[in-house]
């Protein structure tokens, strides 16, 4: 086993770390360091990652693995290092590849921004954090990159910070997703204490849950898995705490298709791929992911319907798309979720980076303001319109060979999930149909629109031929990856015949019902909202969950501020109030003190230690 | 040793020796007192400040010797094969000298010597106008603070405890001109006076039930006594904890905080945050493991029930603190809860008890501690110089800090991480282990507790970190003091160092630190 790439995949993480750290000391007022120093660094990695990856397919059983002895608390000894397995090397790749095409259409994309060595040095502390996580050989430093990731999300959300809806938008990700990062540090901690020697590390944890040989017990296998999930469902947008990831979108377009499209988002998809036989040792873990999963990818799918923002389309399309691989590792389909993971991080940094191009030229992110661009912006439209191909599953595109191995999937295992993907996939089709057509075709609405730089439009061409082949590493009659990946342990779905017409039908149909609603005209605009305003009214409205949310969560715990302040102020300072004022009447010479608070402090510390007594003492006595 | 038996040993020349760190923090004292009074009126005073920070450091240069010694003689003992304790006993074990004591004096003195040198660069004069008073003052209370870590008896104890409150309430009221800073040290003076009082009625029982002072005898008598006066021990136990309740401000007894360390000049909102908190810390962990431990006996789960109630305030400490702090725009009362939730987090580990597989609950702790300084002091001295610039308190000084002056405001970031528990600080570190050990005393309530109420505490950290990031300059001028610089970079490398490396710090607590030598006093 030869690993010699291998064992030098820590220096992936370590060059765009090293260009963070150079940014942070020269970075300001030089314009050009940023970008050169981001493009370089992520190069570098890319082509690491390539030769690891060539490093394992030559050899599928090639696996490299480096810990140090990091801490030592009581018997426990954690250890850290770095993991390189096939997933881990694809991965890498994923990460590496989307994070220099982003780096060289930054340079143009950012071109006129005043902070561009700002923007740089976050994105290098991105990848560097990403890249940690996907190498992390264990749960502790996976969680510490996990939040690194986060917080790096935050600050490149919120970059544009003079926009309040940016502002708002990076706090509601960060808090959102911490709601899930607090699941997942439980998982870790019950994983902790159920593990035998408390290992953390991912070799040992695969070692106890393979095969379920009862060494834990089959709940808290569940509820491991189950908390562990939460984490994955609030990175990586799954419902219901998939409300961060539209509002993100406020963050520069280069940043929605790195982080909110192939790689932070898809974390939590690589994290549940990652402890998969914590999931495979219960069932109902598995059927909750599955479920949560189609449920998304529905649900997301028919709000993008109703969206006008391009990004935001682009935005419930990933939060559905995500919903696609859950619902595959759900089903039991490890192959099938990292093989749509793969291929969706081409297509959709494609359509996000078209969708930069779009908004670079026009100034505006409303599709109903934009129109007839396809004359003007001849790369940008033909690239979108294979990223739109790809996404909508028509084949030959990548898209469409991912797509299909999750449906037939879901076809054997539940049946009643296929019907929710296939539909999902109709929806797809039609929203993707519907912003092509608005944005492309018909009237120009200006005409100062032109073509992007080819800084941006060269990762356009190379996404776009990414998204054309992509697809083929898995096909039903090519099971390279699964084999490659499982280690031959999911074999080929072979067949399949009905599920690719189903899926190449839907997908057509939702295109055409598209064109002849937004093109032709046969089916008018206004059909559904003139018979069922109540419906669009929903979708656009997203079901009302933000709304929601701001009724049970964000407003009972303001409340809750609020009140126990209100409690100090009034309540307990009433009650002194009345005691001293009864003192004042008996005593008229009793001296007022300068605050009436003080008293308050006083009684609510006996008050305090009367409750404390009654309640743990009280149960002894009666 | 048996309490009949028990005399007043007084104490020798050879046993003073002991005490060399002590001594020195008092003969400074004195002697900066004296220097003070001869100084001409209109000279600066910072020269007493240097002074005060010379003999914080050479204290802390005896502590540090001492523990080196006592490692040796103790590795020395294991080679020849003895289990000798290395533990220094004085004065029939009313006062010791022993690694736990050791590693809070050591705490204790870093953030003194930390908050003397912020002070160096901000307090003027005509804030304080008694600024030799300032410095000097701190000595004493910090002498008082290491009395409470050592002392093995409650005689020893309270006055340690009255030492350091005494000289805290003068410090509270230094800004002489404010009313602000005169009706918090009025407010500090009452409900440090209750505090007291409630100690001393907890203790008066102790005394009664068991007829002993020191905490080894009585530990022998409650074991003996505890089935037949669980009523009286109750009392005695839940009086004590509500007092010191008061000094760590775990809610519901954390009140006056917010009040005193808005008035206080802010390195006292410092000390008070971090040593006054940490010994009392100090003396519930020794009441509660040296004495509370053992007052069990079949059907009377008297140490159950105290450890319970340990937890109870650590529960209601943490979410009272974070949720208060969500509508609290005032950085120092800010501070103030945070410290609250802070309080709940390192009385986890006080809650634990021992059981079977846990045993690290000090290291868990004093490691919090240690952190929980680094982030304070350093977050504090960031705010003292911001609050300079532009005159105010509210969190709205931090805007635009990152365009201002974006080194400060990086420290800063790494202070906020750490307080809200975030990767790569020490404060995640701190948390992560004293959730392990929660998670392995199988406390599984106080673990969700925790998690919750960090996820709350985000929401107002990020406040922060959101203004020094996302709002617009303000046009003021930050000028960091040369000695403020120094705090607040000595305490952000120690934190992101804590925060990758802090095997190193924790093998060492745990290495040395045992509980049978350095928290059963028998």
């Amino acid at each position: 086993m030869d690993t010699t790439f291998s064992q030098w995949a820590w220096l992936i993480p370590l060059f765009p770390f090293a260009a963070f750290l150079m940014l942070l000391a020269f970075g300001r007022g030089q314009r050009m360091l940023g970008v050169t120093l981001g493009a370089a660094s992520s190069f570098a990695g890319l082509v690491l990652s390539i030769l690891v990856l060539i490093e394992h397919m030559t050899d599928g059983t090639a696996y490299y693995q480096y810990a140090f002895k990091w801490l030592h608390f009581g018997s426990v000894t954690l250890n850290a290092g770095f993991e390189v397995t096939n997933l881990t090397a694809i991965m890498l790749v994923v990460v590496t590849s989307v994070s220099f095409l982003v780096n060289v259409y930054s340079a143009g994309y950012m071109k006129d921004d005043e902070r561009i060595s700002v923007f740089f040095s976050y994105v290098a502390l991105f990848s560097f954090s990403m890249l940690g996580l996907v190498l992390a050989d264990n749960m502790l430093t996976l969680y510490i990159f996990w939040e690194l990731v986060g917080v790096c999300s935050f600050l490149l959300v919120g970059f544009w910070y003079s926009k309040p809806e940016a502002k708002a938008a990076a706090k509601k990700a960060f808090i959102v997703t911490r709601i899930g990062d607090a699941g997942l540090l439980l998982g870790i901690l019950l994983l902790y204490w159920y593990m035998p020697d408390h290992a953390l590390d991912f070799v040992r944890i695969g070692n106890v849950f393979e095969g379920n040989t009862g060494v834990i017990a089959a709940g808290v296998t569940t509820w491991i898995a189950v908390l562990i999930f939460i984490g994955a469902v609030g990175k990586s947008g799954q419902f219901p705490l998939h409300v961060w990831l539209p509002d993100a979108m406020e963050g520069p377009t280069p940043i929605s298709a790195l982080i909110h499209a192939a790689t932070m988002v898809a974390a939590g998809v690589y994290l549940v791929a990652r402890t998969f036989d914590i999931f495979q040792a219960s069932q109902t873990a598995m059927d909750i992911v599955a479920y949560v999963g189609g449920f998304t990818a529905i649900f997301a799918a028919t709000i993008g319907v109703a969206q006008n923002d391009i990004k935001r389309i682009l935005a419930y399309s990933t939060v559905s798309q995500l919903g696609y691989m859950m619902m595959a590792l759900g089903l039991n389909s490890l192959t099938g979720g990292i093989f749509h993971l793969f291929t969706h991080a081409f297509f959709k940094a494609l359509l996000f980076l078209g969708a930069g191009s779009v908004i670079h030229a026009v100034h505006t992110q409303n599709i109903h303001e934009m129109g007839g661009l396809g004359s003007k912006m001849r790369i940008t439209t033909w690239t979108f319109a294979i990223g739109a191909l790809a996404l909508s599953g028509i084949p030959p595109f990548s898209g469409f060979w991912s797509k299909d191995m999750i449906l037939h999937t879901a076809l054997q295992e539940k049946p009643f999930l296929f019907v929710i993907g296939v539909a999902a996939a109709f929806f797809t089709a039609f929203y993707m149909s519907r912003l092509f057509f608005l944005v492309f075709m018909g009237k120009p609405k200006g005409d100062h629109a032109h073509e992007s730089p080819s800084s941006m439009t060269i990762p356009l061409v190379v996404l776009a031929v990414l998204a054309v082949v992509a697809g083929f590493i898995q096909t039903p009659w090519n099971d390279t990856l699964g084999t490659w990946l499982t280690d031959g342990a999911e074999k080929a779905h072979g067949g399949g015949g009905l599920v690719m017409v189903i899926s190449a039908a839907v997908g057509l149909l939702g295109l055409y019902l598209g064109w002849l609603v937004f093109v032709k005209g046969t089916i008018a605009r206004d059909a559904v909202s003139s018979r069922a305003p109540w419906l669009v009214r929903l979708l656009e409205r997203k079901y009302y969950m933000d709304e929601l949310y701001e009724m049970l969560l964000v407003r009972p715990l303001r409340g809750l501020g609020l009140l126990l302040n209100l409690i100090d102020d009034y309540v307990v300072d009433g009650i002194v109030r009345a005691v001293g004022g009864t003192a004042v009447l008996f005593g008229r010479g009793g001296t007022r003190l300068q605050s009436g608070q003080i008293q308050t402090y006083g009684l609510v510390t006996l008050l305090g230690i009367v409750i404390l007594i009654a309640a743990i003492v009280g149960r002894r006595f009666w | 040793m048996d309490a009949a038996q028990q005399q007043l040993q007084s104490l020798t020349w050879s046993d003073a020796g002991y005490l060399a760190p002590e001594w020195i923090l008092i003969a400074f004292a004195i002697l900066l007192a004296v220097l003070d009074l001869f100084m001409p009126q209109r000279s600066g005073r910072s020269i007493i400040g240097w002074l005060t920070l010379g003999g914080l450091l050479t204290s802390l240069g005896f502590v540090v010797w001492r523990v080196l010694d006592m490692a040796n003689k103790a590795s020395d003992a294991e080679a020849a094969g003895q289990a000798a304790s290395v533990t220094i006993r004085l004065m029939a074990d009313s006062y010791r000298i022993d690694y736990f004591s050791s590693m809070l004096k050591i705490v204790f003195l870093v953030a003194t010597a930390l908050i003397v040198l912020m002070s160096l660069g901000t307090v003027k004069r005509a804030e304080i106008p008694d600024k030799g008073e300032f410095y000097y003052l701190l000595l004493p209370a910090v002498v008082g603070a290491m009395i409470m870590a050592s002392s093995g008896d409650l005689i020893t104890l309270y006055i340690g405890l009255e030492l350091l409150s005494i000289t805290t309430y003068v410090l509270v009221g230094m800004r002489k001109h404010a009313v602000q800073s005169s009706e918090a040290a009025f407010k500090y003076v009452v409900t440090g006076g209750i505090s007291s009082a409630l100690i001393l009625f907890g203790m008066s029982y102790l005394y009664g039930v068991t007829g002993a002072t020191n905490l080894g005898a009585i530990a022998q008598g409650v074991q003996q006594h505890a089935a037949d006066y669980p009523a009286l021990l109750y009392v005695g136990f839940f009086f004590i904890l509500a007092g010191l309740g008061i000094k760590i401000a775990a809610a519901p007894f954390h009140y006056w905080a917010a009040d005193v360390y808005q008035g206080a000049p802010t390195p006292v909102t410092a000390f008070l945050a971090v040593v006054s908190k940490g010994a009392a810390f100090a003396v519930i962990f020794r009441i509660v493991y040296n004495v509370a431990f053992y007052a069990s006996s079949p059907g009377k789960p008297i140490a159950d029930d105290v450890f319970l109630a340990v937890n109870v305030l650590a529960a209601a400490a943490m979410l009272i603190g974070s949720t208060m702090a969500l509508r609290q725009f005032n950085v120092k009362r800010l501070i103030a809860l945070s410290g609250v939730a802070n309080a709940g987090y390192m009385l986890v580990p006080l809650g634990l008890s021992l059981k079977g597989m846990h045993a690290s609950n000090f290291g868990e702790f004093v490691f919090y501690l240690a952190v929980y300084l680094l982030m304070t002091i350093g977050a504090l001295s960031v705010f003292s110089v911001i609050s300079k610039s532009v005159g105010h308190d509210e969190v709205g000084g931090f805007s635009g800090l990152y365009y201002r002056a974006p080194w400060t405001a990086a420290a800063m970031i790494v202070f906020v991480l750490s307080l809200a528990g975030l990767p790569v600080t020490g404060g995640f570190f701190g948390k992560l282990f004293i959730l392990l050990g929660a998670a392995q005393s199988r406390l599984y309530w106080i673990v969700a507790i925790m998690v919750v109420s960090s996820v709350i505490s985000y929401y107002f950290y990020f406040r922060v970190i959101r203004q020094m990031f996302m709002r617009s300059t303000i046009d003021n001028e930050v000028d960091v003091p040369a000695t403020s610089g120094v705090v607040i970079w000595l305490c952000a490398i120690a934190t992101v160092v804590l925060g990758i490396v802090p095997g190193p710090v924790l093998d060492w607590i745990h290495s040395h630190f045992s509980i049978v030598n350095d928290l059963f006093i028998r």
